[in-house]
């Protein structure tokens, strides 16, 4: 049996039980983005004016861009989930920094982006403002955790390849999926008044 | 079997238990990741909130024994029943069914050695017992929850509720709900992996079908909670205005929220006792189930169709009529999954040589009070019925049928059925049998009456009611039927406490049981089996010449993997072996790391916010060294 | 707890016919439909819609039983044939035992929720709707707040509270609405309930078809007197009716006797004023309820309470210990005021 915990990983037939754990958490983390834009859309029915009086509509370019950047950098971490699975530990970190530098970049400008749009209204001011803000920040923070996932794996990966580490290659490629498409979600959301 | 001492089966024996044996002390079981340990705390912790809920119930009804009395507060009635349900629900049923039941059998029937993930288990235990003392912190300072357990707002935002009341409920069940979710995952990347190999998806329990099927309910039924308890907390704690009318917030988005979630919790509840019953039924009935794959299917399909179901808790709000008829349809719906099981279990019995043992006669009480039960959820899908009889006593009636009688009958009946496997010992089989026999009379006298009481016009949640209604006589029997039924309860634990030291010795298969657990020494080694075995049926411990070939193995040294801890993963719908797991050993990391989430949400119920994200720092760098120690594989 | 109810006037007996027709056998129900007399019950309907769902009940527990009563002959066969493996008549064949669970479990339920379905979703729920606009004869806004209700009649400028008087036989719109938490509408024995949200009008039909009075309930948990929130339906001749609005809308009786004047003296110049409403005078206070014609009714603080002197005295004195947690303070008057404001308020007939 020990043979057969030594098979190079692209030889499993199905995926490791912490790739399985991690869909489910992501699949979970759906759900809860899925909440989030239904109670959006809910507080938008229900009201008579969206935005409320006083706030002005959201701007679509900026968003968008930023959107597509961040879905974007899922190629570089599945290029270095694939360089990890195929044993290549120099182009798996390398993919992964970049990554890691592209998704910084892009929360970094969101972050400014969300304190200007603190300083227009608040989260106090209207149920509009409550949930663009809440909305946003449960986006932000993903991406956050997703920050940390690739720093923790950079740092791993300082000692080399190893199953485990080829195994969280997959599970944060996966993760930054989910975070790139729940940001579409999220970010067609906000803009929406402005379509 | 395999109890037979022969020197290749002693010799592997005891390499294996060299490796298995964790820490032993209290220490042993702060950091325990076996997940048969993880199930005796769960068991143990969820009893004691059980009698704390119990003790609520008894609160309950001595006030409600005569109009007019004073026995409770409004106030102290108002927590009271409110932790009764949220205790009830969140701190006993679910943790014992997926936590004890579904930690200990999963892994034993499915042939694993462990929970897919051993640490995040341990987690999901202590990240439940903190949301427990959370909870209850609350209660003990005179703040507990009181705004029922589905704390509809705007009675439960900071306008009408100005205490720290609802801040111990919101971020108590935050907590609990992480725990649920890690479980769920635990569990189903449990049941898609580790299974034997052999034990293809058709060849799996049914009990293993009802903890997929909640698995999946929770994994996407909880995030609606967790989400309606946050937004309640940024109302709460930061003066947002998701549910306030006055700026354009709603109401009933907590409604909508709370149900999504709250009413597929309500067959998150149920079907792990479907899983009990399917289990306890083929092995008295002395058959297999009749219909399996139906069955199966009606587990999986009762958990989805759950989801579409919310509103039909909301049929009084004044929702437009074309919604509430979906809401019935699709209400009466779900009679069909749950009618093909209940026929199945019941026939079973019919065409089968059903031995009466006190399990199987708390399957047949939990059959009954599932068709009471079953059959007022039917009439509450008649929409002007519903509007008629919702939240008043005949709903409180019905939901106690199904949630006490059909899902903790088969629980009290479960807990003497594997009470021999996990304690190696006999229970006092006459005591059994008297024990079922109260608690059924108790159970009825204490819930029919409300049904009756209900159409009499008495609504629930009253901390005290008028005399001169027709309610008096009602009440007064519900209350001593609740007497009688704590009777019943306490005779179940003296019967068990008792045999526990003092029982004949069981063996590995004192029932002829059908699935594998019966296979393995009672109570079972760490490592489950000395052998991993094989399964070529979901009957498995029916299928003699495999368990032969296991021991035959043993003997040989084959499929024995003692190298470290290690157990067989298989490929998700054949089984087939796909590699050998590296699963790793017991750590203080779970606890401390629910230690963290709990003062954390414990700092910001105080509004120390800086502390708060300190702590969960904290647990971020727990998580970080989690693995600091890489196991030889994913 | 002092006995508050009257019975509802009218025919006890013959107002639920299916129970007799049904002939339940069970004790419990026997008694339930024999009820006592001042039981809201849901089983007594006084109107097309109450009685549809009482129907609809009785039929449904008919079908229940049988259903029940079903499962359980099975079980005791299944006691009485232990020893014998295989279905009476059939034998131990496998076919036919998965052929029952699919006629039991899928195909008989099927009809019976099909039948259901109709009835009671499809043609009773027509019934127990919102009432088309135009479809009734007059409006009665009632308000739910922690813990009683404020009636208004518009077109009249008749407030009141924990009593809504009604002309018997006559279609009325009620619009339910809250002032705080969720409240709920509900008369048993008129019809169903009708949730009180923030934000949102509901409307429900109210009908009586007899004289008499009815007791209704909040039936949504709002907080700690939810218990003591009850409320009273006065169904009544056309003609007394017009009478009761008549005296309602006009101003309260100015005090005569001295010692109601200086009751008033005390009611307008202490706290009381500054939570309640008497019109025609200087108190308008909008937190507690309007007591313009308080002396008029039967009973205190949502059917707390009977309306009598010494009850209302009492009330005055020390609201807490008769209804804990209201939103009542006491205010420590002096046992000569508190006699006086009692006496002013026993007067405003």
């Amino acid at each position: 049996m020990s043979a057969s915990a030594n098979l190079p990983a692209a030889l499993r037939r199905s995926p490791p039980r912490g790739w399985w754990g991690a869909l489910l958490l992501v699949a979970t983390e759906t759900m809860l983005f899925a909440g989030l834009i239904a109670t959006y859309l809910y507080l938008e029915f229900s009201s008579k004016r969206w935005p409320p009086l006083g706030v002005e509509k959201p701007s679509v370019a900026l968003p968008l861009i930023l959107t597509g950047v961040l879905v974007l950098t899922a190629v570089p971490v599945f290029r270095a989930a694939g360089a990890g699975l195929r044993g290549r530990l120099g182009e798996a970190t390398g993919m992964l920094a970049l990554a890691f530098a592209l998704q910084a970049g892009y929360l970094a400008v969101q972050i400014i982006l969300y304190r200007s749009d603190l300083h227009k209204f608040s989260p106090k001011g209207s149920a509009y403002g409550s949930i663009y803000f809440t909305m946003l920040a449960v986006d932000h923070a993903h991406v956050i955790v997703g920050l940390l996932l690739d720093l923790g794996l950079l740092y791993r990966l300082r000692h080399g390849l190893s199953r485990y580490r080829v195994n969280a290659l997959r599970v944060v490629a996966l993760y930054w999926a989910f975070v790139g498409l729940a940001s579409i979600a999220v970010v067609f959301t906000q803009v929406s008044p402005s379509l | 079997m395999s109890t037979a001492a022969s020197p290749g089966a002693r010799l592997h024996r005891g390499r294996l238990d060299r490796v298995w044996t964790e820490r032993p002390g209290v220490l042993g079981w702060l950091t325990t990741t076996d997940h048969k340990k993880i199930a005796a705390l769960y068991l143990f912790t969820s009893l004691l909130f059980f009698g704390a809920g119990g003790v609520e119930a008894l609160l309950i009804r001595t006030q409600l024994i005569g109009p007019g009395l004073h026995v409770l507060s409004p106030a102290a009635y108002d927590q009271v029943f409110t932790m009764h349900g949220i205790t009830m629900i969140f701190l006993f049923v679910i943790p014992m069914t997926t936590g004890a039941f579904g930690n200990y059998l999963v892994p034993l029937m499915i042939g694993a050695r462990d929970m897919a993930f051993p640490r995040l288990n341990a987690f999901s235990f202590w990240a439940y017992a903190a949301s427990g003392i959370f909870l209850y912190i609350g209660l003990a300072a005179g703040v507990g929850p009181n705004a029922g357990w589905f704390n509809y707002v705007p009675l439960a935002s900071k306008a009408f509720s100005p205490g720290h009341n609802i801040d111990f409920y919101a971020l108590g069940l935050i907590l609990n709900g992480i725990s649920s979710t890690a479980a769920a995952i635990n569990f189903i990347v449990t049941i898609f992996k580790l299974r034997a190999p052999g034990m293809s998806l058709n060849r799996m329990p049914l009990f293993c079908y009802a903890f997929l099927a909640v698995s999946f309910a929770l994994v996407f039924a909880l995030p609606a909670l967790t989400l309606c308890l946050v937004l309640l907390e940024l109302d709460r704690m930061l003066g947002f205005h998701f549910y306030d009318v006055a700026q354009g917030g709603l109401p009933l988005l907590w409604q909508h929220l709370f149900w999504i979630f709250g009413h597929p919790e309500v067959y998150i509840i149920i079907l792990p006792a479907f899983g009990i019953a399917t289990s306890i039924i083929p092995t008295f009935a002395r058959r297999r189930m009749v219909a399996f794959p139906l069955v199966a299917l009606g587990e999986v399909l009762v958990a989805f169709l759950g989801f579409g179901v919310w509103a039909h808790h909301m049929f009084a709000v004044g929702l437009s009529t074309i919604a509430t008829i979906y809401f019935a349809a699709a209400s009466l719906i779900i009679v069909i999954p749950s009618g093909m099981q209940l026929f199945a279990w019941i026939i079973t019995i019919l065409t089968g040589k059903p031995v009466f043992k006190t399990p199987l006669l708390f399957i047949i009480g939990f059959i009954v009070f599932f068709i009471i039960g079953g059959l007022t959820g039917i009439m509450v899908a008649a929409i002007p019925f519903d509007q008629q009889v919702t939240d008043t006593y005949f709903i409180v009636a019905h939901f106690h049928f199904v949630i006490f009688g059909a899902a903790v009958f088969p629980i009290l009946g479960g807990l003497y059925y594997w009470f021999p496997k996990v304690t190696g010992r006999m229970y006092h089989e006459r005591a059994g049998k008297i024990s079922f026999w109260i608690t059924f009379a108790g159970t009825t006298l204490t819930f029919f009456p409300m049904h009756i009481v209900g159409l009499l016009g008495m609504p629930r949640r009253q901390w005290t009611y008028h005399s001169g209604l027709g309610w008096d006589i009602y009440n007064l029997l519900e209350s001593l039927g609740s007497y009688l039924l704590t009777a019943g309860l306490l005779l179940i634990a003296a019967n068990l406490i008792y045999s526990r030291f003092r029982g004949a010795p069981a063996g590995p298969d004192p029932w002829g049981g059908d699935t594998l657990e019966w296979s393995t020494t009672s109570p079972p080694p760490a490592y489950n089996y000395a052998v991993i075995p094989k399964v070529s049926s979901p009957y498995a411990m029916w299928d003699k010449e495999d368990r032969e070939e296991d021991a035959r193995r043993l003997e040989r040294g084959e499929r024995v993997l003692e190298g470290g801890h290690e157990t067989p993963a298989s490929t998700v719908l054949d089984a087939e072996w796909d590699e050998t797991l590296d699963m790793v050993s017991d750590s203080p990391h779970p606890i401390l790391l629910a230690l963290a989430l709990a003062l954390s949400f414990g700092a910001r119920l105080l509004g120390h916010w800086t502390l708060a994200l300190g702590l969960l720092a904290l647990g971020a760098l727990v998580l970080f060294s989690w693995h600091s120690v890489e196991p030889e594989e994913g | 707890m002092p006995e508050l109810r009257r019975s509802a006037r009218g025919p006890t007996r013959a107002a639920y016919p299916h129970a007799r027709r049904l002939a339940v056998p069970l004790t419990a129900l026997a008694l339930l439909a024999g009820g006592c007399g001042n039981s809201p019950s849901t089983l007594r309907p006084h109107s097309r819609p109450a009685r549809e769902i009482a129907d609809l009940w009785w039929w449904m527990l008919a079908a229940a039983a049988v259903v029940f009563l079903g499962a359980i002959v099975m079980l005791a066969l299944s006691w009485w044939r232990r020893g014998r493996p295989g279905l009476p008549v059939f034998g131990d064949r496998d076919d036919i035992a998965r052929r029952l669970v699919v006629l039991f479990g899928v195909l008989v339920p099927l009809v019976v929720l099909i039948a259901l379905f109709v009835v009671a979703d499809a043609l009773v729920v027509k019934d127990t709707g919102a009432p088309a606009r135009g479809s009734t004869a007059m409006t009665i806004e009632v308000t739910g707040r922690q813990w009683f209700w404020t009636v208004r009649y518009p077109g009249t400028r008749a407030i009141t509270a924990n009593e809504i008087h009604i002309p018997a036989n006559t279609r009325i719109n009620i619009v339910a609405r809250t002032a705080d938490v969720i409240h709920s509408f509900w008369v048993p024995q008129l019809n169903r309930k009708i949730d009180m949200i923030p934000g949102l009008s509901n409307r429900v039909l109210l009908y009586a078809n007899q004289i008499g009075r009815y007791r209704g309930q909040c039936s949504e948990f709002c907080g700690l007197e939810h218990a003591n929130m009850a409320f009273d339906v006065d169904a009544e001749t056309p003609a007394a009716f017009r009478a009761w609005l008549h005296r309602e809308a006009a101003p309260a009786t100015p005090p005569a006797t001295p010692a109601q004047k200086a009751g008033a003296d005390v009611f307008m110049n202490d706290q009381c004023a500054s939570c309640h409403t008497i019109r025609g005078t200087s108190a308008r206070g909008l937190v507690g309820p309007d007591l313009t014609h308080l002396g008029s009714r039967r009973t205190l603080a949502a059917l707390t309470i009977p309306n009598r002197l010494s009850e209302l005295r009492e009330w005055i004195r020390d609201p807490q210990h008769v209804k804990p947690g209201n939103k009542m303070p006491g205010l420590n008057l002096a046992p000569r005021d508190l006699d006086a404001v009692a006496r002013y308020l026993e007067g405003l007939k």
